[in-house]
């Protein structure tokens, strides 16, 4: 009799344990809860305090009160901006030591994790560093080594940016190859080409728009290098396709390429009409293609640029572009607003790129995401022409999530106390 | 004649003087920095003063010197001004091969990291030996713009594992008979200016003869020996007796199984480890990315032992873990209790004199003129150590500024900018 009235107790205790386990199980349905924040989320007209819940690497919930017990770990974030992971559509990261290359397996390249994670970028878009040629070295070199999602533009040159004179070969600019790359070989990792550093006339942007609509994607053009310019009316109503990207779009340098805003100060109309055409301006900062004198004028006439983007390389880096959140912050500094800014490295580039699983925080998106911190205070922007511009707001990145694993964490606030 | 003579000699030697003196005043300045708090402790300097530049070096430190010869002019009030950081443990020996330290994506590229965060010279911490270091000086020593110095492995291939079990493959594909004190030290003589030292750092056997081979290139070169904790069957005392004064053991405040920690269980600081400091052994941080454990450090800190150098062991999995920089570092440093002045010794000053280069980490006049302005942010701040434990703080440094031989390298808010308004 005894024994066995133990043995039920011992049972029903186990039952009691069994259900509580089976309870806690159901109330820890997430992995991490970012608590009390402000969410900024384009795609989904969020920007207000919204909670988010992560659970198997994926958004779970974003509601304006999820309890603290339904998740395992809970992040205060208030105060706080919580913002989907940036994409920087324009860094060159195909970093390497080939003797005599530049950009493509060369050292103007920069390894991508050193840069992205602590800006909030969760997502880079190499420019054409590489070509259909040395793509594959690309992929197996860094793509597939690093943590920060890497996608790329392929070069419509062949051999990509390995040098100013190669990039100049029409004969190694092949529609055919460069289509085949990106449709049937890694159409999970390109998503359109790039037109760069040509001397001559249109050849190079007709190829490139050529294999551009052979593969369904869109073509990026860097239009800086013609002496004397071409038109950029031509290159915007005849040449480009809607979806079509225009880069280094604040750039002064009207020798080589012709400004988008003129000699007077007054925006060129048909910028205007291009971008209502449908075609997609780029910030691409990089270390010599952002000025005040362009971008001032042009913002103040009514015109912002799509997309806001680095164009990250060693020239750039410690240089006035510094990082993505950086380079929000000056264009924050010229009036446009935190969530605007926001739109323009997330939801913006996503579309552009035809990405639409990326750039926002809908439930069942990877979570990749960023907390921002708005810092108050007397803050300079630099231009590359060392001109200055005072802003009273910058972005610090806080905390930044890539497939729902804190990947930075600045002041530790994913982190546990330090007891004694 | 002999009076004669002495008072040539004296005019002669007057009129040089008065000459240099001349030539001093109408040298054009490059770039003037007025109003910082200027802090050389090589030069007992800690008050606000002004630094000129010309010719990529120091011309003077001095309280008020006139903007009429200079062709840029710094406003650094508010800020402070140093000898541009050394960090004296670093793995820059980058290259393309993924998984790798030597020619490998584990290194980072120096001026990646330095620049933004104070930084003018990185030590890199035995990447090489003697038979890759030509390697690393063509393909990053000598591209950097940041100054890049070196200890010598005794390791003939320097750190050439793979990041699964690094330790285990070393120890296969390390053959002692390569850890040759004669080609270590030629290598280290071939480049004087450049190798600082000679490192041991990843042997798993219990043959000293590693560790005595180093210590024995390091004898020969004049030079220091660097000791990271990748030496599992060496314990922490016999490591520090067989170190001699003036050499430097890393990762002094890890607290994994690879190696005795020197705080004990107890919470007490390790007398041997105490008498291993007063007899002259360098504590370097070598922070990392499992190298800083804050139950370590701060009963470390308390109970006497502070690192000599803020040594961040820059690599990919430090780079974005709790040390972040080495302002990071020095930061952690000053919230755990750290006087700010004895934080900017060993900012500069200590590591210059711990690997031998005097030449650095001070504004003598004359020095190569790498200079860092820093400001000191108040606010709420956290940090997080390898455990991922954090404490809470309310300063951290930030650099405004880093001027490398003279030119500017980094420039957070525009200093050195013109406004754009006023065009």
């Amino acid at each position: 009799m005894c024994r066995r009235m133990e043995r039920l107790q011992r049972a029903s205790i186990i039952l009691f344990f069994l259900l509580l386990l089976f309870l806690n199980a159901q109330a820890q349905e997430y992995d991490i809860l970012l608590k009390g924040g402000h969410l900024i989320d384009a795609k989904n007209n969020i920007d207000g305090p919204m909670d988010l819940a992560i659970a198997d690497g994926k958004i779970a919930e974003v509601a304006r009160n999820i309890p603290k017990d339904k998740a395992a770990r809970t992040i205060d974030v208030s105060g706080l901006y919580v913002t989907p992971g940036l994409i920087d559509m324009h860094a060159h990261v195909f970093m390497g030591n080939e003797p005599g290359a530049y950009i493509a397996n060369g050292a103007t390249s920069v390894m991508p994790d050193g840069f992205t994670f602590r800006s909030g970028v969760t997502t880079v878009v190499d420019a054409g560093s590489s070509g259909w040629r040395n793509f594959p070295l690309f992929k197996e070199q860094t793509i597939d080594k690093a943590k920060t999602r890497v996608l790329a533009l392929l070069n419509i040159v062949g051999t990509g940016m390995r040098s100013r004179f190669e990039e100049q070969d029409i004969t190694d600019m092949n529609p055919e190859m460069t289509a085949y790359s990106i449709q049937k070989l890694y159409p999970d990792i390109l998503v359109g080409i790039k037109a760069a550093h040509y001397w001559g006339g249109f050849t190079q942007v007709d190829l490139a728009v050529e294999a551009g609509k052979k593969a369904g994607v869109p073509v990026m053009v860097d239009f800086g290098e013609h002496n004397p310019p071409n038109s950029i009316e031509a290159l915007f109503m005849e040449h480009l396709r809607p979806g079509d990207i225009f880069t280094h779009t604040y750039s002064n340098g009207p020798k080589e390429r012709e400004t988008i805003v003129d000699e007077n100060g007054k925006l060129k109309p048909l910028v205007l009409k291009a971008q209502q055409r449908g075609i997609i301006f780029d910030l691409g900062h990089g270390g010599g293609a952002f000025t005040w004198k362009q971008a001032v004028p042009a913002t103040k006439q009514g015109f912002k640029a799509d997309v806001v983007s680095t164009d990250l390389h060693t020239e750039s880096m410690n240089s006035g572009m510094k990082d993505l959140s950086n380079v929000l912050s000056k264009f924050m500094a010229l009036g446009i607003s935190l969530p605007d800014a926001i739109l323009r490295a997330t939801w913006a580039p996503a579309k552009v790129i035809n990405r639409p699983d990326l750039g926002h925080l809908s439930v069942g998106a990877e979570a990749d995401v960023a907390v921002f911190n708005l810092r108050k205070g007397n803050f300079g922007f630099l231009d590359v022409r060392r001109m200055r511009l005072k802003g009273d707001k910058k972005l610090e990145a806080e905390l930044t999530l890539r497939a729902g694993k804190v990947v930075w964490d600045m002041n530790g606030i994913a982190s546990e106390d330090f007891k004694e | 004649m002999k009076i004669l003579n002495f008072k040539i000699k004296e005019n002669i030697i007057g009129l040089i003087l008065f000459l240099t003196v001349l030539s001093l005043q109408a040298q054009e300045i490059d770039i003037l920095i007025k109003n910082g708090h200027v802090f050389d402790a090589k030069n007992n300097i800690d008050t606000i003063s002004d630094v000129s530049i010309a010719a990529g070096k120091i011309v003077r430190v001095a309280p008020s010197i006139s903007e009429k010869q200079a062709k840029q002019v710094i406003d650094a009030t508010g800020l402070y001004v140093l000898p541009g950081l050394i960090d004296p443990h670093t793995h820059v020996f980058v290259g393309p091969k993924p998984g790798k330290f030597a020619d490998g994506s584990n290194s980072l590229s120096p001026d990646d990291f330095s620049f933004k965060s104070g930084v003018t010279t990185v030590v890199d911490a035995g990447t090489s030996g003697w038979q890759n270091f030509p390697q690393f000086k063509s393909q990053v020593i000598d591209q950097s713009k940041t100054r890049v110095l070196a200890f010598l492995n005794i390791a003939a291939q320097g750190i050439n594992g793979t990041e699964i079990e690094l330790t285990k493959i070393e120890a296969e594909k390390h053959d002692i008979n390569e850890m040759d004190v004669a080609k270590t030290s030629e290598m280290i003589l071939e480049y004087p200016d450049i190798i600082v030292g000679v490192k041991i750092g990843h042997f798993n056997g219990e043959s000293w003869a590693p560790f005595d081979r180093a210590v024995e290139a390091a004898s020969k070169t004049d030079r220091p020996l660097f000791v990271e904790c990748h030496l599992p069957e060496y314990s922490l005392k016999d490591q520090l007796d067989h170190m001699r004064p003036g050499d430097i053991i890393t990762h002094s405040f890890e607290n994994i199984d690879e190696r005795m920690p020197v705080v004990d269980e107890n919470g007490k600081l390790r007398p041997f480890v105490l008498e291993a400091l007063e007899r002259g052994v360098l504590f370097d941080v070598g922070h990392g990315g499992a190298g800083f454990w804050f139950d370590q450090a701060i009963p470390a800190l308390q109970q006497g032992l502070w690192p000599n150098s803020f040594g961040t062991d820059l690599h990919r999995f430090s780079m974005n873990a709790g040390m972040k920089d080495i302002l990071n570092v020095m930061s952690k440093y000053l919230n755990m209790g750290m006087p700010l002045k004895d934080v900017f010794l060993r900012g500069s000053y200590y590591p210059a004199k711990a690997i031998k280069r005097e030449d650095l980490g001070n504004l003598s006049s004359g020095s190569d003129a790498d200079i860092v302005l820093l400001s000191l942010r108040s606010g709420e701040f956290g940090f997080i150590d390898a455990r991922n434990n954090s404490i809470k703080g309310d300063k951290k440094l930030e650099a405004e500024m880093t001027i490398r031989a003279g030119k500017v390298v980094w420039d957070l808010n525009g200093l050195a900018a013109k406004p754009f308004e006023k065009n």
